[in-house]
């Protein structure tokens, strides 16, 4: 499975090259040889210390993370050495071995993961520090100046040097632990019902406290770093932890209503949050197109330009799209691999939480499903936030997709995901051990 | 717990299907829009990096003549090539860089049949989609339009000759096939094939500035007064309705006609007589009587006038060939003193050279109007036919017996030596019997020529070519208009016999 995984990596970038400028790209071998050393590392690491693991997961990150270096290699070929289209400006024409430098990364910190990880309830233990850690990652970039933590109006960066992390990555792994260790104590206390009003049981006033706590810290982010989509995707995280921990719906309306109202106040307050929504409802209304909705309309373009089947890889115009390496990875794809390849994609990830959800549904222990709950549902969001935003579907934030987008921290904290979803899968795939002996019962001996 | 993760399963789920549909929807329905919005740069880049269609004029019997080619230059484009750039550019029009994506991208046969020419059309897709198999790059269709490069060519020539603002159009009568459709001043569209931008918007502004409206197609978009050639509706309605019986039934016709309502009073060239006074309708018709026809317009009513002047073409906003046609107009005049000079083609009525041509088919195809087009024929690269145009009937204008009376009349004026074309294109000057009718429009404006107008058909007995001529400050619709048609029926019968 994995060596297929590999195998479509390598057609890919070998039909890029095609595509491109009907060579052989020169660096062939060092990609798929590296890519291909990173795989079977992640791979002996499984075999070795998560041996029941879900056997799916790692081939599904494999296919993703390749196909994502071989599109940031052709993105970062369009208008270099002699190729069509112009070079894309925030793009170096290192991109793709950097991006396959972060997939070694990546790897490692899922080794790693895996290694000191060996039970998901080790971290349990940490619960209040990794909650700790994780709001500190979180504040980090709206406290720190400008000049260190804003690129291109999202202030959710550390700029250290020529090198640059995005903390909010990590945050969430960090927070999904605290979320999980939080929720495992506490969940007998929050699913105590209240007054029942339609129908529906409401939670007691004096436990909507750490819900309220965590809606009034996504919204400051929201304020501070301009970020919806990350603000989204933690209290989306939050509130389907709290739901899968109490059962009750009723936190689960309360997360969406209180999700509505947030929302609608930073589109009255924050003036970067009134235009996003004005780009999704008006793309091509009066100057829009060529102004803030730009990227959005290019992104849609393109897809349209790819129609069914796409251009083929190497032979569509995605440099015509800002920023198409990261935010909008997804409309490349869309423009060069067509209809088919989304979908493709699409069912890749869709698979992937699928997994994680199983894993969680089968696993005994509480808090590793919760975590892995949580994790594979933010997963699920992820891609729904930032698919739906580049295709219109609902009003665009700025969040990676997983895996495919260019950047280290999405790239190594996805990895982490992983790690973290195949321990639990291993856990909830471990046959019972073999009762040495039944109480009770005589002991059998076998002759013979 | 596990309940909860099955719901929220659920909700990824839907979430997927939802993306999944959104996807579709925009990769599959919404492609076209997209495709044609306004400032689409893919579109725009994509566009010379393939062959598109030839242009090729195909019409009568003689040699096809391709009028707009793209050929390979350099750096693996193409440029778009118009070989007789100003004599086929009304037709042809221009294909600009901003293509599609402008709404001044691209005009004329460009414009119209910018989705084959560029091989983007539906019925192309499987064409497409075999070349995107094979590894060929995309070839647009070619088009094939009905010009007679013979037709065409006599008519820019004897246009430009003139050196006024002019136009012609030739139609077959039998089919609507329109042979030939000039207009001078015109442009050069290879001026529009540049690939720079700069050099485009340079060479777009000084046509858009130039007074003498390079751009503008006088055969289909620009309107004149039809003067006396309106007096061929005028008969028509009265023949149809039975004012008058036939040909040689007498109508009034006194020296000074002063409609009811009105002290001003209409003469006729030169304040001449017309006749005894009551003259027989073909008499009037030949040399063109106004307060016989001015007299007869009051009497046939203002509906029935209305109605023959649309059943001809006029006031059609909606007339495609497939470039849009400016309706030609006839308001209604419901008073006489007004209907009077309607019914000799002044006041309000204005024609398109087109208009002109369709009267004149009319009459030649036995009271039939045909629908004009100007495509015959689309090829795919493999040339396999994707369209092929049918001649459809537009209208039953008149009956046949009606159509015959007009044929008759027409033919007097050239061939009657009192005839207003007697001495331009009757039996002295060609032995093509030619039937027309010929206009002299005051337009108006103090000081200058009148406007010259000619519409006819030929050969008489059997209808071939029928053609309208309007000459902007021509002065006698005999003496400007008339030799241009002569010129362009020589040139297209020339051919076949």
């Amino acid at each position: 499975m994995l060596s297929f995984a590999v195998a479509i990596m390598a057609c890919a970038y070998l039909s890029t090259g095609l595509g491109l400028n009907g060579h052989v790209p020169s660096g062939l071998v060092v990609y798929i040889l590296g890519f291909a050393v990173l795989m079977a590392a992640a791979h002996l690491t499984v075999r070795k210390f998560a041996p029941w693991a879900d056997p799916l997961l790692l081939p599904l990150a494999a296919i993703l993370n390749g196909l994502g270096v071989v599109m940031i290699y052709r993105l970062q070929e369009a208008g270099r050495n002699g190729n069509a289209g112009f070079q894309i400006s925030t793009l170096t024409g290192h991109a793709a071995i950097y991006q396959l430098m972060y997939t070694a990364v990546g790897v490692a910190a899922f080794i790693a993961v895996l290694v000191v990880i060996r039970e998901a309830r080790i971290l349990q233990r940490y619960t209040y520090t990794l909650g700790t850690v994780g709001l500190i990652l979180l504040a980090i970039p709206a406290l720190l100046p400008n000049s260190l933590s804003n690129i291109q109006g999202a202030k959710v960066w550390i700029i250290l040097g020529g090198f640059s992390i995005q903390p909010g990555e990590f945050a969430r792994i960090a927070l999904a632990v605290f979320f999980a260790g939080y929720l495992v104590a506490k969940r007998d206390v929050l699913s105590l019902a209240g007054r029942r009003v339609l129908g529906i049981d409401l939670p007691r006033a004096r436990d909507l406290g750490p819900v309220l706590v965590i809606w009034a810290a996504s919204l400051l982010i929201l304020f501070f770093e301009s970020d919806i989509g990350t603000s989204a995707l933690f209290f989306g995280l939050f509130v389907s932890m709290l739901y899968i921990a109490t059962q009750r719906t009723s936190w689960l309306l309360i997360g969406v209503l209180l999700f509505l109202l947030g929302s609608a106040a930073a589109d009255l307050i924050v003036p970067h949050v009134t235009e996003r929504f004005t780009i999704w409802l008006h793309p091509f209304a009066g100057t829009n197109a060529t102004g803030s909705a730009f990227q959005l309309v290019q992104g849609l373009e393109g897809m349209a330009f790819g129609g069914i089947f796409g251009t083929g890889l190497g032979q569509g115009l995605p440099y015509h799209t800002p920023l198409v390496q990261s935010d909008f990875i997804m409309t490349g794809f869309g423009e060069e691999l067509g209809l088919t390849g989304l979908m493709a994609l699409l069912l890749i990830f869709g698979l992937m939480v699928q997994r994680g959800l199983r894993a969680a549904l089968a696993v005994r222990d509480p808090f590793a499903k919760l975590l892995a709950g949580g994790l594979a549902f933010v997963l699920a969001l992820q891609v729904f936030i930032i698919v739906g935003g580049v295709t219109e579907l609902i009003p665009l934030t700025g969040i990676t997709t997983p895996f495919l987008s260019q950047g280290g921290s999405s790239l190594v904290a996805s990895w982490m995901v992983i790690a973290l979803l195949i321990r639990v899968s291993d856990a909830a795939r471990r046959p019972a051990p073999q009762p040495i002996q039944d109480e009770g019962l005589t002991q059998v001996v076998r002759a013979g | 717990m596990n309940r909860a993760i099955r719901r929220l399963s659920l909700a990824c789920l839907v979430m997927f299907v939802v993306l999944m549909l959104n996807v579709n929807y925009l990769q599959v329905f919404r492609v076209n829009t997209l495709a044609n919005e306004a400032g689409n740069s893919r579109v725009f880049d994509q566009q010379f990096t393939f062959q598109r269609g030839e242009i090729v004029a195909a019409g009568g019997p003689g040699k096809q003549v391709v009028i707009a080619e793209s050929r390979p230059v350099k750096g693996g484009t193409y440029q778009r090539y118009y070989p007789s750039g100003y004599v086929y550019a009304p037709v042809t029009g221009y294909d600009s860089i901003y293509g599609s994506t402008s709404p001044f991208g691209t005009t004329g046969i460009e414009h119209a049949e910018n989705k084959l020419l560029s091989g983007t059309a539906p019925s192309l897709a499987v064409h497409n989609l075999i070349g995107l198999i094979t590894g060929k790059s995309r070839v647009g269709a070619t088009v094939y339009l009905t010009i007679s490069p013979a037709a065409q060519q006599a008519a820019y020539q004897a246009l430009s000759a003139f050196g006024k603002p002019a136009a012609a159009v030739a139609i077959d009568p039998r089919t609507g096939a329109i042979l030939a459709m000039a207009s001078v001043p015109t442009f050069n569209p290879n001026a529009y094939a540049t690939s720079s931008s700069v050099e485009l918007n340079k060479i777009d502004l000084r046509y858009r500035h130039d007074p003498s409206q390079p751009l503008l197609n006088r055969a289909i978009n620009a309107t004149f007064p039809p003067g006396s050639s309106f007096k061929i509706v005028t008969s028509s309605t009265a023949f149809s309705t039975g004012k008058v019986a036939n040909p040689s039934a007498t109508i009034p016709a006194p020296q000074f006609y002063t409609p009811p309502g009105t002290n001003h009073a209409i003469t006729n060239d030169g304040d001449a007589p017309c006749g005894n006074g009551n003259p027989q309708i073909i008499f009037a018709f030949t040399v063109s009587c106004n307060t016989a026809f001015g007299k007869l317009g009051v009497t046939v009513g203002a509906a029935p006038l209305y109605q023959y002047a649309n059943l001809y073409g006029f006031n059609d906003p909606n007339l495609t060939i497939p470039l849009p046609v400016s309706p030609s107009a006839y308001p209604q005049e419901n008073d006489p003193a007004f209907r009077a000079l309607s019914a000799i083609g002044q006041l309000n009525d204005a024609v398109t050279p087109l208009q002109e041509a369709m009267m004149a088919a009319t009459v030649a195809d036995g009271g039939t109007l045909m629908r004009p087009y100007l495509v015959s024929e689309v090829q795919a690269p493999d040339l396999s036919v994707i369209e092929r145009t049918q001649p459809t009937v537009l209208r039953q204008v008149l009956s046949r017996q009606v159509a015959t009376y007009l044929q008759t009349m027409m033919l007097s004026v050239t061939q009657n030596p009192a005839g207003t074309a007697y001495f331009t294109v009757g039996p002295t000057v060609t032995s093509i019997q030619i039937a027309g009718k010929t206009g002299t429009a005051q337009h108006g404006n103090t000081g200058g020529l009148d406007d010259a107008v000619f519409t006819c058909f030929a050969p008489y007995g059997s209808p071939q070519i029928a053609v309208g001529v309007i000459v902007k400050g021509g002065g006698f619709g005999a003496d400007a208009a008339a030799p241009i048609a002569l010129a362009i029926i020589r040139a297209y019968l020339g051919i076949a016999h």
